[in-house]
């Protein structure tokens, strides 16, 4: 330890230029692996999150880019012949979100309300920390049972009740707080797989038929965008499309499992490759930089080396020297890292954004320390690299030669 | 002269490659939302890298303190050693700096995007240039 502080103090310390160098192409390298990182962990998670709907029997809703909405021709009668045809003819997964209501709480934030049907439920089987499973049964008039995010339970426990004076029904209703989601619970864009809507500030409200049979065209029109149709064949797909296009003159696209596994493979897995690829290339070039850097640190401190070599400094010695000193250098890094992380995940509570607060051990949510994890890996990988280079360096040079210099 | 060529011409092509980053029309949301990582921070993060010039700059005078001195010795003059030193840099940096002009009329970008390296580099350059009247005296 004694030999390690003063070669710290008396040799790299006195080129500080040097470290500091260091310390930013690994800043760097740091920066581009925690984005990769984060990229694919989080597209992976979102795979992960659909694939219970990628299943045979199966079809996602999608507007086609190339159909004109013209909200004069759509009304009331037109999405409830739809409805009808969808209740008579499909099991159907409904989900639709986005809609933001001012309702006090702790935190200050806006609330988004989400609203499922009993399927969508099903299929997504929320974990809840407290509470039970809502009921799709209630009654219309009384209070409609609901599910809250964490950040939601202090103001409103399990048990208590939430008056809202609007909504999508028109009039003001009641909800009862039946269970708490557990903390990040998420929910992934099917067309943007690493992008996640937190249900921390969220209500998720039970929708069943009769609620629908009540609810403003914006909720049954949001709700058919990516309305998921269960256990069906093409042919029937391709009546509904008809219905919809027959009622509401919007022309919907229907993806199957196999459309999607093709979607997956060609725009997902080609942007992974890329993004895997630009980031090896850069960490690359950083690393040879940085190896430039430790082996223009050893031209300049080779009489230092050298003549601590010819005192009796061993070369395993210096070699864990040299790795203590870059483990801290990227010790360093990694908090800078973390703190930069840390700091952008308390942005969103500062700027109340509530569809992307999370909870963490510092702020930070699990994606992140793994993300971290990798960093602290690739920071290994050039270390290695690094201090194997200066050691070869230092041992191609006679001591003699080196002291002389 | 290579190392410090070499050094400038990475600075000038990470630049052009943001800028150039920035036209691409990508239809991949997840591409878009990885690239955004870098260009948002376009002129923190190219100014960050610029410090591999310090650093040459650095380690250049520290090998050369001895050279210095004995030219002194021999009857040079710190000013004109602090000249030549500019001079030599700047006959490095502005081909670079008009390479990457050139390269960005030929992508049909601002002729300006990247002026604010060469005031950087130049700042970078006198900054060191001081350093050489610490070896007047060995």
């Amino acid at each position: 330890m004694k030999i390690f502080r003063f070669i710290v103090s008396k040799i790299f310390l006195r080129k500080a230029i040097l470290g500091i160098g260091m310390i930013l192409l690994l800043c760097m390298a740091n920066y581009i692996t925690f984005a990769a990182a984060r990229s694919i962990l989080s597209t992976f998670q979102g795979y992960q999150e659909t694939k219970y709907i990628n299943q045979e029997g199966i079809y996602i809703a999608n507007l086609d880019p190339e159909s004109h909405m013209d909200m004069g021709l759509i009304n009331e009668n037109g999405t409830h012949a739809v409805y009808d045809y969808l209740n008579n003819n499909f099991n159907y997964a409904f989900y639709t979100d986005g809609f933001i209501v001012s309702i006090p709480n702790t935190d200050d934030m806006d609330i988004s309300l989400g609203y499922m049907n009993e399927e969508y439920y099903k299929l997504n089987q929320f974990e809840l920390s407290q509470g039970a499973d809502v009921d799709f049964n209630y009654q219309f008039d009384g209070e409609i049972p609901v599910l809250i995010g964490k950040g939601l339970s202090t103001t409103y426990p399990v048990g208590s009740t939430i008056k809202m004076e609007e909504s999508v029904l028109g009039r003001s209703i009641t909800l009862k707080v039946q269970g708490v989601l557990k903390q990040n619970a998420y929910h992934s864009n099917y067309y943007a797989l690493n992008s996640k809507t937190y249900y921390n500030f969220s209500i998720l409200v039970p929708v069943n038929e009769e609620f629908m049979n009540h609810a403003n065209i914006d909720l049954r029109l949001n709700g058919l965008m990516d309305i998921t149709i269960l256990q069906s064949t093409k042919e029937q797909i391709a009546d509904l499309g008809e219905v919809i296009k027959d009622n509401l003159g919007l022309i919907f696209n229907f993806f199957s499992q196999q459309e999607n596994y093709d979607y997956f493979n060609e725009y997902y897995l080609h942007a992974l490759k890329i993004i895997c690829i630009i980031t090896f290339i850069l960490l690359v070039v950083i690393t040879c930089l940085s190896v430039w850097n430790a082996l223009v640190g050893v031209r300049l401190m080779l009489k230092d080396f050298t003549i601590n070599l010819l005192v009796g400094l061993s070369y395993s010695k210096l070699k864990k020297i040299f790795y203590g000193y870059f483990g801290i250098l990227s010790f360093i890094n990694l908090i800078v890292i973390f703190i930069i992380t840390a700091f952008d995940r308390y942005g969103c509570w500062l700027r109340k954004d509530a569809t992307f607060a999370t909870y963490g051990l510092f702020g930070l949510i699990g994606m992140d320390w793994l993300a971290l994890l990798l960093v602290a890996a690739s920071d290994i990988l050039i270390g290695v690299i690094v201090v194997e280079s200066m050691l070869w360096k230092i041992k191609k040079i006679p001591i003699s030669l080196g002291v002389l210099q | 002269m290579l190392e410090l060529s070499f050094a400038y011409i990475l600075c000038f092509s990470l630049n052009l490659l943001l800028d150039y980053v920035k036209t691409l029309d990508l239809d991949s949301y997840l591409l878009k939302a990885f690239l955004k990582n870098f260009i948002d921070y376009q002129p923190l993060v190219v100014s960050l890298f610029t410090f591999i010039v310090i650093v040459f700059h650095y380690q250049m005078l520290q090998r050369k303190k001895v050279e210095i001195f004995c030219r002194i010795l021999v009857g040079g003059t710190v000013f004109n050693i602090t000249t030549r030193y500019i001079r030599d840099s700047l006959t490095i940096l502005i081909p670079v700096y008009l390479l990457s002009v050139l390269a960005n009329a030929y992508l049909d970008f601002n002729f300006f995007s990247n002026f604010y390296l060469v005031l950087i580099l130049i700042t970078y350059i006198l900054i060191s240039a001081r350093q050489v009247r610490k070896y007047e005296n060995f």
